[in-house]
């Protein structure tokens, strides 16, 4: 394999993810109480609760502890002079080559969530595509944008 | 021509048809379900006239609001109704003017206009139209604008139109007959007459039906052949009208692309544009040697509803290279492919028998005698899982990627590197486990992207394509 590139997002991210894993457990969360109170109302078979409840309990396993340490352990990035590589993937590991000379535009982006934990996405268009780097350091995202689009505007070229 | 002209007349009656058309929806909702007795009301008598008279009078005022003129380089039109609306556009800007002739326009000797710029490259949605004028009009704006280009960069001296391609009539009759159109016609009518569930008394019809299917498997056979026959005819017609008078012809920096028997369709292409090339050969037409050929252009005009341009409807394929390398010189249209590894025929049939497998045992499980019908479609999905095998293939050549992988119909990708916009690898761990791998190249095509992508060819290989493309 050719190497891997080299950085890694910020540690926080994982936090982040498992904080918005929570709120689709919470979610699950709600549908089994539902069901669970159906089930009392009707007088439905037991099992329909058990499996609502083990349902629940798979959506924490996975959204909010195997899922995104899994994505941080697979995230990695590198920006250089001529390209922009990504590798990212839960169980199918993507890695995708932008070349700067594609690059139409960098947009950094903060949600509530993001925000507060002083992180940021940066969001690389072509013509074409869209390549999302998400939760990296504030600054580091700043430096980032900045530093694409001044690599990209060097590297002009017709599409 | 510096002063300001007005379209011709029949504008207002197309404007008038067009505000009734957008409108139709609402109406078949007020008159489905508004109304309580089975006549009209006088409510929506009222409400139906005075709608009409009001479109109708739209229609007038909006076409004599609408002139264009040229002035100054530039090809001005201001309209509007209530908001006055001026554009003016540079001749320079213009990338390109399309003709089209519809039914309202033929018998007056009339064109539509479409005048696309860089901007507009959005799909239906031309910078400006001049919805009818004459001919001779049409042609002076034209002769404009070439003689402004022709100032603005040195144009190497081409003859004045060079036609690429026309299609014969032996060649529409084959694309229309090879088409594949009956199987949307007989999914559109059946789409159709489901809207009349309520009206048709299905039950008695599958009762009767039922006495038929009783009284011989063979008329049967022949009422659903002769339904066939009819649904495949219709779709023949439509292709023919459709594609009748196809011709590419390249003028200048351009391939200009002409179509159509009752409603004649102009495209514009500019060379420089094209993105990449797909040859695709669907399943009746590849044995016997035959393909179509699609652009991927980043502007100009746009078909409705694809990204994609067709630029040869039906062609053999032998016959490609020797056609379009004359001003795709770039491009190299016979390269040597490396197909995917043996064992990747395991994943390849594994991935195409996976749902017809399920649903098969789903229909004889829940519908005892007639779930077995349901095996007849494990061969065709064997056979379409191995076919997917081999035709996923790829290759390098020089500066160019060549993808070919096979949805329902086989395509070949021709790509440049410098106009792909990102390369993806990606692999599963059941792939990485067999050192195999996925490789996804984009290129814009209009306004979006559009891609290749070959699975499972070998890992070694992928990485050979992945160093292809990086800088590093």
């Amino acid at each position: 394999m050719v190497l891997e590139p080299k950085n890694r997002i910020s540690e926080r991210a994982l936090r982040v993810w498992r904080i918005s894993g929570a709120v689709i457990s919470a979610v699950f969360f709600l549908l089994a109480g539902g069901v669970i109170g159906l089930t009392i109302f009707f007088d439905w078979p037991i099992w329909i609760s058990v499996t609502a409840i083990i349902l629940f309990i798979l959506s924490i396993y996975f959204f909010v502890i195997l899922f995104p340490s899994l994505r941080w352990k697979r995230w990695r990035y590198e920006v250089r002079e001529q390209e922009i590589e990504l590798q990212h993937g839960l169980f199918v590991i993507k890695r995708t080559l932008v070349p700067m000379v594609r690059v139409q535009h960098v947009d950094t982006a903060q949600g509530p969530i993001l925000r507060k934990y002083k992180l940021a996405s940066v969001t690389v268009s072509t013509a074409a595509t869209t390549h999302e780097i998400p939760a990296l350091e504030l600054s580091e995202a700043e430096e980032m944008r900045i530093s694409i689009s001044r690599l990209a505007r060097v590297a002009d070229e017709d599409v | 021509m510096s002063e300001p002209k007005r379209l011709h007349p029949i504008t207002s009656v197309i404007n008038f048809l067009k505000s009734l058309k957008e409108f139709i929806a609402p109406f078949i909702i007020i008159f489905l379900f508004g109304g309580k007795g089975p006549g009209l009301d006088l409510w929506q008598m009222i409400f139906t006239a005075s709608f009409i008279v009001l479109s109708l009078v739209g229609g007038i005022l909006s076409w004599l609001r609408f002139t264009y003129r040229v002035e100054e380089g530039e090809l001005r039109i201001e309209s509007g109704l209530f908001v006055r609306k001026k554009r003016y556009i540079p001749f320079e800007r213009i990338q390109s003017l399309d003709f089209s002739e519809g039914l309202l326009q033929r018998p007056f000797g009339l064109v539509t206009v479409k005048v696309e710029t860089a901007g507009s490259s959005g799909l239906n949605n031309a910078e400006a139209v001049l919805t009818a004028i004459k001919k001779q009009d049409a042609v002076a704006i034209q002769d404009i604008l070439t003689s402004v280009k022709r100032n603005q960069t040195q144009y190497r001296e081409i003859e004045e139109s060079d036609i690429v391609y026309t299609m014969k009539p032996s060649q529409l009759m084959l694309l229309a007959s090879t088409s594949g159109g009956a199987g949307v016609v007989i999914s559109a009518s059946l789409a159709f007459i489901l809207q009349f569930d309520e009206l048709i008394p299905f039950e008695k019809v599958f009762k009767e039906l039922q006495g038929y299917i009783s009284n011989g498997i063979a008329f049967v056979s022949i009422a659903l052949f002769l339904l066939f026959l009819l649904a495949w005819f219709i779709a023949v017609v439509g292709t023919m009208f459709k594609y009748a008078g196809f011709t590419v012809k390249r003028v200048e920096e351009d391939l200009v692309i002409s179509r159509g028997l009752l409603e004649k369709r102009q495209l514009t292409i500019p060379l420089n544009r094209i993105q990449g090339i797909l040859i695709s050969e669907n399943i009746i037409r590849q044995p016997i040697g035959y393909c179509s050929v699609y652009l991927e252009s980043a502007g100009g005009s746009l078909e409705k509803n694809s990204s994609k341009t067709l630029l040869l409807p039906i062609i053999k394929k032998k016959e490609v290279a020797a056609l379009l390398s004359p001003f795709l010189h770039d491009y190299c249209f016979s390269p040597e492919l490396v197909p995917a590894p043996k064992r990747a025929l395991k994943r390849y049939m594994f991935r195409g028998l996976l749902i017809p497998l399920i649903i098969a045992a789903a229909a004889i499980i829940f519908f005892r005698p007639w779930g077995f019908l349901s095996l007849v479609l494990i061969p065709f999905a064997a056979i379409w899982a191995f076919l997917n095998y081999k035709d996923a293939g790829w290759s390098l050549h020089q500066q160019q990627l060549t993808l070919t992988y096979r949805g329902i119909v086989k395509n070949t990708f021709y790509m440049r590197k410098n106009k792909i916009q990102s390369l993806t690898l990606a692999r599963s761990p059941f792939q990485e486990r067999q050192a195999l791998g996925t490789i996804h190249a984009t290129v814009k095509s209009g306004v979006g992207p559009s891609g290749g992508e070959v699975v499972d060819i070998e890992k070694q290989d992928c990485l050979t394509i992945y160093n292809w493309y990086t800088y590093q």
